[in-house]
């Protein structure tokens, strides 16, 4: 379908936001969303629209329990709950070995630019529960510019720039990801550390890549990368 | 008095934001305090599409698991942090409703509802309810209804037809239709 059509567009996401879709559509419509950033402002628009009736209704007190559920589930830490996680920065570094691991897979960069690239990451997830790396976005001379982390109890990847990316207003840096056929759209990146995209983890299988091209700003007018890939690496084999 | 009530829960949309940047760090504290604000009102949201029960109780856990996940994704260049969570426990609620591919019974007259929740204020969310009020008086009454029941209720394009007694390609086109009228209105 073209969601090019701003009219096919807004009839869609009216009828999402109505919540008319039957359930497979819906699915579909909300895969669509996380690569069509002019659907998901039309949804935006649509529920800034309906939404007063939802805002202005009465509140009310749910059961305790559907709280303690929450704090189990997320594992949320120092909550009391059985499963704790570790947080801080006990995940990354009392987890040395398996990053060591991992090294190996940074395909032609050198160990001093790794550690350049863990020691901005350590920064920018300092307050996150545990992360994995799931891959590791090189330029065409391997210096890591991009790294997409997998969170303990997330179900998204956050990819974030591991140093300052320069990038002029008329540009973006769009991620793609590459599995067997097309590349597929995940988003606009942003040029600073510690500013990730998120990413629904079931967008990225684990025998895929994950590519950064150059874009005109507010990304591809087409759907597929238009511009030069400025990064690409592929999702590491241990990927959870 | 349930006027007072409502204003002690609307939260501040700044301090809301504040709160949703924290948990996007993972600071469960922050998302604890969300929860205290925000939870009594997407739980209503919950149990007027789902029901009182089980279902709404588990949208709303749904709902705040999502929210901790996806914190980060709110832009608030782009919406009211209200607006934002609001719209995830709509779809945590309607997505476990058509899972479950069933609707608890008994659905109050739309209109009613809307005039109850309506209750005029001095606050800008007031006025935009005004307008949207004054919007949806102009459609054609049935039409009206179907859209009403979609959104506050969640009925799907075929029960929206039984309950109407029209085929689901009337019910189609009205809402297509109300739903482009209803946008012209707003966006004059």
């Amino acid at each position: 379908m073209n969601y090019d059509n701003p009219e096919l567009r807004d009839q869609l996401a009216a009828e999402y936001v109505l919540g008319t879709m039957p359930r497979l559509v819906r699915r579909r419509f909300e895969r669509l969303l996380a690569g069509e950033p002019a659907l998901r402002r039309a949804v935006e628009e649509w529920s800034g629209r309906l939404g007063p009736i939802d805002e202005a209704a009465d509140t009310e007190e749910p059961p305790p329990h559907v709280w303690r559920r929450i704090e189990q589930r997320l594992a949320l830490p120092g909550t009391g709950s059985a499963a704790v996680p570790r947080t801080g920065t006990a995940g990354l570094t009392s987890r040395g070995g398996s990053w060591f691991g991992s090294l190996a897979f940074w395909r032609g960069a050198t160990l001093a630019a790794a550690a350049a690239a863990l020691a901005l990451l350590y920064i920018a997830v300092r307050p996150a529960p545990p992360s994995t790396v799931v891959a590791v976005l090189s330029d065409d001379k391997g210096e890591p510019g991009w790294v997409a982390l997998a969170t303990a109890g997330r179900g998204n990847l956050s990819v974030a720039a591991v140093r300052p990316v320069a990038l002029d207003q008329a540009h973006a840096l769009e991620l793609w990801v590459i599995a067997g056929g097309k590349p597929q759209p995940l988003g606009l990146l942003t040029p600073q550390p510690g500013r990730p995209l998120l990413v629904e983890a079931a967008l990225v299988p684990r025998d895929g890549v994950l590519a950064v091209s150059l874009e005109p700003a507010g990304g591809s007018p087409t759907g597929l990368p238009t511009g030069p890939v400025q990064y690409k690496g592929p999702v590491l084999p241990h990927a959870p | 008095m349930p006027q007072q009530d409502v204003r002690q829960a609307t939260e501040s949309p700044l301090v809301l934001q504040e709160l949703l940047r924290k948990t996007a760090r993972g600071d469960a504290e922050a998302f604890a305090l969300l929860y205290r604000k925000t939870a009594g009102k997407l739980y209503a949201v919950a149990i007027r599409i789902a029901g009182r029960g089980e279902l709404a109780e588990d949208a709303l856990q749904e709902c705040f698991v999502t929210i901790w996940r996806r914190a980060a994704d709110y832009d608030p260049t782009r919406g009211a942090a209200m607006s934002w969570l609001t719209a995830i426990a709509r779809n945590c609620t309607l997505d476990r409703l058509r899972r479950l591919g069933a609707r608890p019974e008994g659905h109050a007259a739309p209109v009613e509802a809307l005039e109850r929740i309506a209750a005029p204020d001095d606050s800008e969310r007031g006025a935009q309810m005004r307008a949207l009020r004054s919007c949806l008086d102009e459609l054609d009454e049935t039409p009206r209804r179907a859209v009403l029941l979609a959104y506050l209720y969640g009925l799907t394009r075929e029960e929206l037809a039984t309950h109407l007694a029209v085929p689901v390609g009337t019910v189609k086109s009205w809402i297509r239709r109300s739903l482009g009228r209803l946008k012209q209105c707003l966006d004059a």
